[in-house]
């Protein structure tokens, strides 16, 4: 006999989406997420194509669909360690990791006034720090602390048990395994910002100021470590001007041979939140060639009149530092004048592209093609950037096609 | 507008040459911004792949910046499509000896594997010919004396008295190293229109011939002896230094053949020499540098080939293994002069036949760029300068009145033409 319930892998927008398509059609679904919370790579962003919402506008309508629906499980901290079975038939083995903070929590918050300890910031990109206790974003669901013990100072697990007044620290909880019955799986996995490291020419991690086009997200989110206003990290002065580097990693044999589609966007858009912050700021943006897919071809109008943007064909394959001031200079050849330009910049953020998830750590029993994307078969699919790279529109378009294709392998039999 | 005319013929002819990746290329530029010896101004090799993919041979061909690249390889690891600009750029290099010589049957010979034996014949033919003309044979081998007459322990032609194993070198080698100078005289001579054409110098900043000489040419062959531009290549260096070895190498080796040409054959201080001779320790010094440098040559090309840096054509091997045939028939050759063995004449004859290979190839193999690069050094000086005066010219019009614009640009061309009459 088949199983009629639907496994979601993934809790960024396509997973949830994909979730709540299948729970609304009245299937039973689980929804697991490998972090502490829900929300994803769109929860890091300051505003999202195509209409640049802030996130909490597209999260927060889908967590209350995910709140009201009694059919979806989820699970956070969960990682899918094993499958068997086939089509129709897939049993799933899960662990959960501890959370040391049950259910009780409120997120008032009181146990992170007293701790002590802290830890890199993985949702700013390390450029924040959080307490070893700590609420994994401001929308995060569920709405709950978590404890990080190996960041823990002397005495601070005594401080916070005694601090939090609902019983919610429980530092002896165990890892979980967890058998699950499963129809259909849907692969909303996600993507990784392409690790700039390995870009050795363009000086990311050498040079303070040579930043990532996601930390840049969190520089000009509210909620980033900045609060919102773009400073870049040496001095934590305004930057007048910011070049933007294309194709960093992406449309590259050497790295990810695709092109991961929204960097270019990502690049205008973040044009405007320096015009946001100053009408003064001068953008350089050096492009092999702008791509804005379709309808997004408006954008770049958009962005040409709104920002001061200063287009250069040709990509960066140089970044120096000047050591006294850190500011950057940016070579490239403008291969519209033939001539080379060294321009001097304040900051340089790489339009890194995306890598699907699966590149980096693969899960056992799920297909992927020789860049990491999932290839679709029968009761196994994909959605969102697990897929192809893709913006949250088209993402939350693949997830509802995901989830009619996983009904019908359930329907089916 | 320029209209583009692409010539496919010309792109499967560069892809033929070992250009096969250039149409791989999608105009990224990163290889210009790469490369350690492009410049602001020029940069390259992005537009040589452009032009390239279109055919442009005429303008491709005339482009300093293919004599400019030393082949590190930083655009090909780079380059993001597997272009191997690198590589494209070598066989460009290829094409162009081929467009710059005359007789391009030689071309061909020495570019081409079926060729090889016909070079060596064409040598062998020359040197045995000459022995047996003037030296009655090669002792050991055969003898087959052209004209008894001549024989003879030594010829007496004025005042030269010469023995009758210089007088065949040197009835080989004399009219080869003037057949060689006129064919590496045309072929620079195309180069450097060529060059001035395609970067469009206006007919009063041209210069003649003694001109671009006197100012040039000096500076350029410093950088060449030092190998400052090769050394800029950061992947490079340890390329380098057995390519300037080698270098030295060659001077060390014309200079003493130039010594012992002018005693011996002038002078008549008959050859061999003794090993405590110093012109001879010299020598042997050249020698030693030749095949070290030959050998870590071949040994850098091979990491650099497992590195994915640069991928070795045939004219690549070619030369290199004919160099060391060069130094391992000479080295052999006073071995066993030394040693009293009977191998000793035809182990002569053999070295110098290859030596006869390498200077014929001079104006057709590889090793064109020997003259060729070296121009393209004197024109990339050149024509900074040109660009300099001609910026600062602009400066001074742009200040001066229409009158003081006038005068100030007469003198330069007057004394420009000038020197293009003198010459």
């Amino acid at each position: 006999m088949a199983y009629d319930k639907i496994l979601v892998v993934g809790g960024g927008i396509s997973g949830i989406t994909a979730a709540v398509e299948a729970a609304e059609m009245e299937y039973d679904v689980y929804l697991i997420e490998k972090e502490p919370s829900l929300g994803g790579r769109v929860a890091q962003l300051r505003y999202y194509f195509p209409k640049l919402c802030p996130p909490t506008c597209g999260l927060e309508m889908n967590y209350r669909r995910l709140k009201t629906n009694p059919r979806i499980d989820v699970y956070t901290m969960a990682t899918v360690k094993n499958i068997s079975g086939g089509p129709g038939n897939y049993k799933v083995t899960l662990e959960i990791a501890p959370r040391y903070v049950n259910e009780n929590c409120t997120a008032c918050g009181e146990c992170e006034k007293v701790c002590q300890g802290e830890r890199e910031s993985s949702f700013d990109f390390g450029l924040a720090k959080t307490k070893a206790i700590y609420l994994p974003h401001p929308m995060a669901f569920p709405l709950r602390y978590v404890l990080d013990k190996e960041a823990l100072a002397e005495g601070d697990l005594e401080r916070i048990m005694e601090a939090c007044k609902y019983n919610a620290i429980d530092p002896d909880m165990q890892p979980q395994t967890l058998e699950l019955e499963v129809g259909a799986i849907i692969w909303a996995t996600g993507w990784k910002p392409y690790d700039a490291t390995k870009l050795d020419n363009l000086g990311y991690s050498r040079f303070a100021n040579v930043i990532t086009n996601m930390e840049m997200e969190r520089l000009a989110s509210p909620n980033g470590p900045t609060g919102g206003k773009i400073l870049r990290p040496s001095d934590q002065t305004e930057p007048k001007t910011v070049a933007f580097v294309q194709c960093a990693g992406s449309r590259d044999e050497n790295h990810l041979p695709y092109c991961s589609y929204i960097c270019c966007l990502a690049s205008l858009k973040q044009s405007l939140y320096l015009a946001e912050q100053n009408p003064e700021a001068e953008a350089y943006i050096f492009y092999i060639d702008i791509r804005t897919p379709g309808r997004y071809e408006k954008f770049l109008k958009r962005a040409q009149e709104e920002a001061r943007i200063n287009f250069i064909k040709g990509k960066v394959a140089k970044i120096e530092e000047d050591p006294e001031t850190k500011d950057l200079i940016v070579t490239a050849e403008d291969t519209l004048s033939g001539k080379r330009v060294n321009q001097r910049v304040n900051m340089v953020v790489l339009a890194t592209g995306m890598q699907p998830s699966l590149a980096v750590e693969g899960v056992p029993g799920v297909a992927v093609d020789e860049n990491g994307f999932v290839k679709l078969s029968e009761g196994m699919y994909a959605c969102g950037c697990a897929r192809m790279p893709l913006d949250v529109m088209t993402s939350n378009e693949t997830a509802t096609a995901a989830a009619l294709k996983a009904i019908q392998t359930i329907v089916r039999g | 507008m320029a209209r583009i005319e692409p010539e496919v013929r010309i792109v499967d002819e560069i892809r033929a040459a070992g250009g096969d990746t250039i149409k791989k290329c999608y105009q990224c530029a990163t290889c210009a911004t790469v490369c350690p010896l492009s410049q602001d101004d020029l940069p390259f090799p992005r537009k040589q792949m452009l032009m390239g993919q279109w055919g442009l041979k005429e303008r491709l061909l005339s482009d300093p910046s293919l004599w400019l690249c030393h082949q590190c390889g930083d655009c090909t690891v780079y380059c993001p499509r597997g272009a191997k600009p690198g590589d494209v750029l070598g066989a460009l290099r290829n094409m162009a000896v081929r467009e710059l010589s005359e007789f391009k049957f030689l071309w061909t010979f020495y570019n081409k594997p079926w060729g090889l034996p016909i070079i060596f014949v064409i040598a062998l033919f020359f040197i045995v010919l000459s022995l047996s003309f003037f030296a009655g044979g090669v002792p050991g081998f055969f003898s087959w004396d052209l004209i008894p007459s001549l024989g003879v322990e030594e010829v007496h032609i004025l005042f030269l008295k010469l023995s009758s194993t210089v007088l065949a070198v040197d009835a080989v080698f004399l009219p080869l190293a003037a057949f060689v100078v006129i064919m590496a005289a045309i072929g620079i001579n195309r180069l450097w229109n060529g060059m001035c054409q395609t970067a469009g110098i206006p007919a009063a900043y041209r210069l003649g011939f003694g001109a671009v000489v006197s100012s040039y040419l000096v500076p350029a062959i410093k950088e060449i002896l030092a190998h400052s531009r090769f050394l800029q290549c950061g992947a490079n260096q340890w390329r380098a230094t057995g390519h300037r070895m080698l270098l030295w190498s060659f001077i060390i080796l014309a200079f003493v053949t130039a010594v012992v040409f002018i005693a011996a054959d002038v002078f008549g201080f008959h050859t061999p020499w003794p090993l405590y001779n110093p012109i001879k320790i010299l020598a042997n010094i050249g020698a030693i540098l030749l095949l070290y440098g030959v050998i870590s040559v071949i040994v850098n090309r091979l990491r650099a080939a497992a590195e994915g840096k640069v991928t070795s054509a045939y004219q690549d091997w070619f030369l290199i293994y004919l160099i060391l045939a060069v130094g391992v028939t000479g080295l052999l050759t006073e071995l066993l002069r030394l040693a009293h063995n009977t191998f000793y004449p035809g182990m002569y004859a053999l070295h110098l036949t290859t030596v006869f290979m390498l200077f014929l190839s001079v104006p057709y193999s590889k090793f064109a760029h020997l003259i060729y690069r070296t121009t393209a050094y004197v024109f990339d000086l050149y024509v900074k300068d040109v660009r300099a005066q001609m910026a600062q010219e602009v400066v001074e019009e742009g200040v001066g009145t229409p009158e003081e614009e006038g005068e100030s640009e007469t003198p330069e061309a007057a004394e420009a033409s000038e020197e293009a009459q003198a010459s």
